[in-house]
């Protein structure tokens, strides 16, 4: 930190421990803070598109993440310049409000702090360049409603949907399978959406993973999975048009909250004693079988009394449910959750249509299938796969195309991927630019030029000649006044997108643009960074 | 050179730092230049950021004089003066908060000549004070009421003063977006003076477009049990229940104990336990509300009964939120649940529940009272969102102060030009010294034309002529700084505009702070408390013990030579 010197030459304390802090100021700071922006970029630029690679992971504690997901790979990089931070909650927000296209915002902002870098050094005043962003990006965005398409979908024509959900998830680890798990998120999301509203909670909808089997074998179960199995190995196994007694109270005998003390002193007193407790398991066992349950599931445990009693009388029961799952189950089933045993009745029951036990493979695990519920509002998407980080990269790749089917049914227009609407935009902006008097143009121009890196980094991912592919894709956008024009990543042997099928939302589109121009703006505004100079 | 021979009289304890004189008017003259100079780049639309990070790894990017200078953590103390006078800029007017810093470092730096040159302080204090209050009447006069404009007018003139706060914030970018709902937000909540009924909440992620304004209050999903999935959603005019009970299952007293001899009775306990939950749960269903809230939890037991019952609660809601609901429903918060009278039940057009970002809302719009708004901020990044609130917050104290003393003048430096024309003019009537000292106090004032210029790379010195020229011809007191072409515009006439109560404070305060330091000749400082040294030790922080020790030895070496 520059010191400030008195008469005597002695220096100022102003502030404090102020030896100890570092300070950037001017041009220097912007200079290192474009740096660190751009090495976060450069990391996940190879991660972009239907070719790019995935990152391996290693956790402080062992753990090993494989993915190819820009939000978790930052996520777990766990950066320590704080402008490497800011590019890290970027894509996190990004995540947060679409879900997909983490990795190219990511890029994108990258592209825009290089191409500020070019600016500054020719010495354009960096609010300057942050504004001529800001006019490009609403051009860019402006453009994009332009060139987007409205698709028309319903609940019985979904081919669109799947459509989309497969372009997200061409470029993960699960490509192999794409058509069948976009097909599931879509039948997912349409099971839980509400259509009137354009609403969908994501929390009805229940990822499960279980290692073994293939990822062929991952399924939609139109109802809940539970990992838990029947509290004694002797129960039915199969159970069919199953009513449901879901308790929230265990089977034991109920305990009042205030402290308490019996006192025993005869011999008689613990004989009625033990004879009350007999009863009332014996009660609730007949409360149960009395409103025509058929299957009990309880919150919390239940002893070996109570176990065997239950076995007993015939009545399947499961044990230590959570309370999440329970809320889940009760939804699906139409039941009511049933806090005592006095409250219930025949209508707080849930109605599912099977009920199995499934075991896998050689192990001895086993999972609760709940199937055919009277509600389907709320579904499990249950995953299998060779390895724990293959499930969960494919879990998070399902979040993208749960998410990606979500915007759509809140905003249903699209506009076409491959690169092709950045391209288009780079063209509109470009030709803006020239509308604008001042230093902003080249600002502007700078943003097209930005805007470019992401098909070009795309041909680069995909093994082609970058700059020979984007000026070929370029020319013939303007040529043929066709902004569906891409790269052609897998080689199919056409460029236009909308014959690929290649599709992204246009809100997560807009919203890249937006995000990394706000961050980038955010970044080239600081000129002043002052840190304990520890690290 | 007759000290030397004298012998040392020690007056103060070992380890006490003192300096006198002239020079340590100048050396705190110099501690507070110094200061000034950290803020200087932050002031006007653009103006630069700075990026503060604590060891504690907290980052903060910020462009509000206050905020960094309450960061900056600065012990010098006759520095720490313009971090009070910041701090308390922010807390009466809400913004300037740089311009004071800046304002009070200028008073300081013109004195220091003068200072040197041996005049005494208190002929410039007083010269300074002279000046500021002719400067102050000269705002009061020149400023332009808004008062007496129809409710449509007043809005968007209030708009435009709130745009021009926001200029030189990140947000920016968007400013009509946001001073329209900053101003929107401020009339909901009326002349009412408690300005926490503006609630301003934070979702990460989306961009800073998709902020919104309730016109109600906003608040996020609080922590819910089990069945809470099975409660509807939405409401249309709901009637709200605004508790402060714990509706648990538990026990009713904390040390009570229950004594039982008959195994029987049992049961009983248990049963009354549950009916006086029970009770208390059908007392509120009976009430008629549709919506439960309570500032302490809500079990599961409860959220089930609700949920049967088609009713919606949340538990936990933060106090606020609480208050603001009650103050925008026009419930009143009970402690009890029993006599539910009508009165006490709030109401609103719609209740919903909503997705916002990552996060689910709950969201109570078109409440009649309509006492409160509610701000949701979007951003992509937390320091972002921080950076925008504080902006808000600056926007939201200048329209409510714009809105109690309605008049406004020129921003861009023009008012500040106008005043500096004015002095110059009024101190050339003035025989003697004082002459000189308001003549520098009317210079201190173009800092802040200068460093809007400085700033924004345009070259100062001749935009500042072409400035005096305008404003001395007569006609151009409202041209100020044009900060897109890099020339002079009538700032009046392009609405850049501020209250003009946000200048008098500054003006006034940096006055007063400038007085104050300059009316300081001798510090004393105490050797610190024992207390305070070991922490300082326990902060690992050798080297500053180290160096301070040594420059209290070096002082009094000197001395004794």
């Amino acid at each position: 930190m520059a010191l400030a010197f008195d008469e005597y030459g002695r220096p100022f304390i102003i502030l404090k421990e102020q030896e100890q802090k570092s300070r950037l100021r001017g041009l220097e700071a912007q200079k290192a803070n474009i740096s660190a922006g751009k090495a976060v970029a450069r990391i996940l630029r190879t991660s972009l598109g239907p070719k790019g690679m995935d990152k391996m992971l290693q956790s402080p504690d062992g753990d090993v993440t494989i993915t190819n997901d820009g939000a978790t790979i930052l996520e777990q990089m766990d950066v320590d310049n704080q402008i490497a931070k800011l590019m890290v909650e970027l894509s996190r927000s990004q995540d947060y409000e679409i879900g997909d296209g983490t990795t190219g915002v990511v890029v994108m902002a990258g592209a825009l702090l290089e191409q500020a870098e070019k600016l500054l050094e020719r010495g354009i005043h960096p609010i300057r360049i942050a504004e001529g962003y800001e006019m490009a990006s609403r051009i860019a965005v402006e453009h994009l409603e332009h060139i987007s398409q409205k698709f028309e979908f319903t609940v019985g024509n979904i081919e669109p949907l799947v459509q989309t959900c497969m372009t997200t998830l061409s470029s993960k680890i699960v490509n192999r399978c794409k058509r069948m798990l976009a097909e599931i998120a879509v039948k997912a999301v349409l099971a839980v959406a509400d259509l009137e509203r354009k609403d969908v909670n994501l929390d009805l909808i229940k990822v499960e993973g279980k290692v073994g089997g293939k990822l062929e074998d991952t399924e939609l179960v139109y109802g809940i999975t539970v990992d838990k199995d029947m509290s004694h190995p002797q129960m039915p196994k199969r159970i069919e048009d199953a009513k449901i007694a879901i308790l929230t109270c265990p089977f034991e005998p109920p305990k009042p909250k205030t402290k308490h003390k019996v006192d025993i002193d005869t011999v008689e007193k613990f004989q009625t004693l033990r004879q009350q407790e007999r009863k009332y398991f014996d009660d609730m066992v007949q409360k149960c079988k009395d409103v025509g349950a058929t299957l009990v599931i309880c919150q919390w445990g239940f002893d070996d009394e109570a176990n065997h009693l239950l076995m007993h009388r015939n009545l399947p029961a499961v044990r230590w449910v959570g309370g999440v799952e329970l809320e889940l189950i009760a939804i699906a089933t139409g039941a009511r959750i049933v806090p005592r045993f006095q409250e219930l009745t025949p209508e707080k029951l849930g109605r599912a249509g099977l009920v199995r036990e499934k075991s896998f493979g050689t192990t001895k695990d086993r999972m609760l299938y709940i199937e055919q519920c009277a509600n389907s509002r709320a579904v499990t998407v249950f995953i299998r796969g060779g390895n724990k980080m293959m499930i969960e990269e494919t879990k998070r790749s399902l979040h993208d195309a749960l998410c990606v089917a979500r915007n759509l049914i809140r905003n249903n227009s699209i506009v076409y991927g491959g690169g092709s609407a950045e391209i288009s935009c780079s063209i509109a902006v470009e030709a803006a630019a020239d509308k604008y008097p001042g230093v902003e143009q080249y600002a502007i121009r700078s943003f097209a030029e930005a805007l470019d890196s992401i098909p070009m980094a795309l041909a680069e991912n995909s093994g082609l000649q970058p700059i020979n592919t984007l000026t070929a894709v370029k020319s013939q956008q303007i040529k043929e006044n066709n902004p569906y024009c891409g790269i052609d990543c897998n080689d199919v042997g056409t460029n236009n997108m909308q014959q690929q099928n290649v599709f992204e939302t246009l809100i997560g589109k807009q919203q890249q643009i937006l995000l990394a121009t706000q961050v980038v703006k955010m970044i080239l505004k600081i000129d002043d960074v002052i840190a304990p100079s520890d690290y | 050179m007759a000290a030397m021979l004298q012998p040392q009289i020690i007056l103060l304890k070992e380890g006490t730092d003192t300096s006198q004189g002239k020079a340590q008017v100048v050396s705190n003259i110099n501690a507070c230049t110094a200061v000034a100079d950290a803020v200087r780049t932050t002031l006007g639309p653009r103006g630069m950021d700075k990026l503060i990070h604590d060891d504690k790894g907290n980052t903060t990017i910020s462009n509000d004089g206050a905020t960094i200078m309450k960061l900056l953590d600065i012990v010098h103390p006759a520095a720490k003066i313009l971090v009070d006078i910041a701090k308390s800029q922010d807390s009466e007017v809400g913004d300037g908060t740089t311009t004071v810093v800046l304002l009070a470092g200028e008073f300081l730096k013109e004195a220091k000549p003068f200072i040197e040159d041996g005049v005494h302080s208190q002929n410039l204090i007083r010269s300074y004070r002279i000046a500021s209050y002719l400067a102050i009447d000269k705002i009061k006069e020149l400023a332009v009421s808004i008062e007496g404009k129809s409710l449509e007018e007043k809005k968007t003139l209030l708009a435009k003063c709130a745009a021009t706060t926001l200029s030189s914030k990140l947000i920016g970018g968007e400013k009509e977006f946001f001073a329209s709902m900053v101003v929107d937000a401020v009339m909901a909540i009326g002349s009412d003076d408690r300005l926490n009924l503006i609630g301003i909440k934070k979702v990460p992620g989306g961009n800073m477009r998709d902020s919104f304004l309730v016109n109600g209050v906003a608040f996020k999903k609080t922590f819910s049990y089990a069945g809470f999935e099975q409660q509807p959603k939405k409401f249309l005019n709901p009637k709200i229940l605004l508790l402060n009970i714990e509706l648990e299952l538990k026990s009713e007293k904390e040390n009570a104990e229950i004594r039982l001899s008959d195994p029987l009775q049992y049961q009983s306990i248990v049963d009354a336990e549950w009916n006086i939950i029970y009770n208390k749960l059908d007392k509120c269903v009976q009430s008629g509300a549709k919506i439960v809230l309570s500032r302490l939890a809500i079990g599961d037991l409860a959220t089930q009964y609700f949920a049967d019952r088609d009713i919606f609660c949340a538990g936990r809601v933060m106090e606020e939120d609480l208050q603001r609901v009650a103050a925008a429903t026009g419930g009143t918060v009970q402690t009890s649940v029993n006599n539910i009278i009508d009165e006490v039940l709030g109401s609103c057009k719609v209740f919903e529940e909503r997705q916002v970002g990552n996060e689910r809302f709950n969201i109570f719009s078109g409440c009649p009272s309509g006492q409160t708004a509610t701000i949701v901020l979007r951003g992509g990044a937390d320091q972002f969102i921080e950076e925008a609130e504080r902006s808000l917050h600056d926007a939201i104290m200048i329209v409510r102060r714009a809105l109690k003393n309605s008049t406004v003048v020129a921003g861009g430096g023009a008012i500040d030009m106008e005043i500096s024309r004015y002095l110059r003019q009024h101190a050339r009537a003035i025989a003697g010294k004082s002459q000189l000292f308001i003549n520098s106090y009317a210079k201190a004032l173009e800092v802040i034309p200068r460093q809007l210029c400085d700033n924004a790379g345009f070259d100062a010195t001749d935009i500042l002529n072409k400035l005096r020229q305008k404003h001395a011809s007569g006609q151009g007191a409202n041209y100020g700084v044009d900060i897109n072409t890099g020339g002079i515009a009538d700032s009046f006439a392009n609405f850049v505009w501020e209250p003009a109560v946000v200048k008098i404070n500054a003006m006034n305060a940096a006055t007063e702070a400038a007085c104050l330091i300059l009316s300081v000749d001798e510090t004393v400082k105490n050797p610190k408390s024992e207390s305070a040294q070991g922490e300082a030790a326990a902060n690992a922080m050798a080297g500053r013990g180290r160096g301070a020790a040594f420059r209290g030895r070096g002082g009094r070496g000197m001395r004794r030579r």
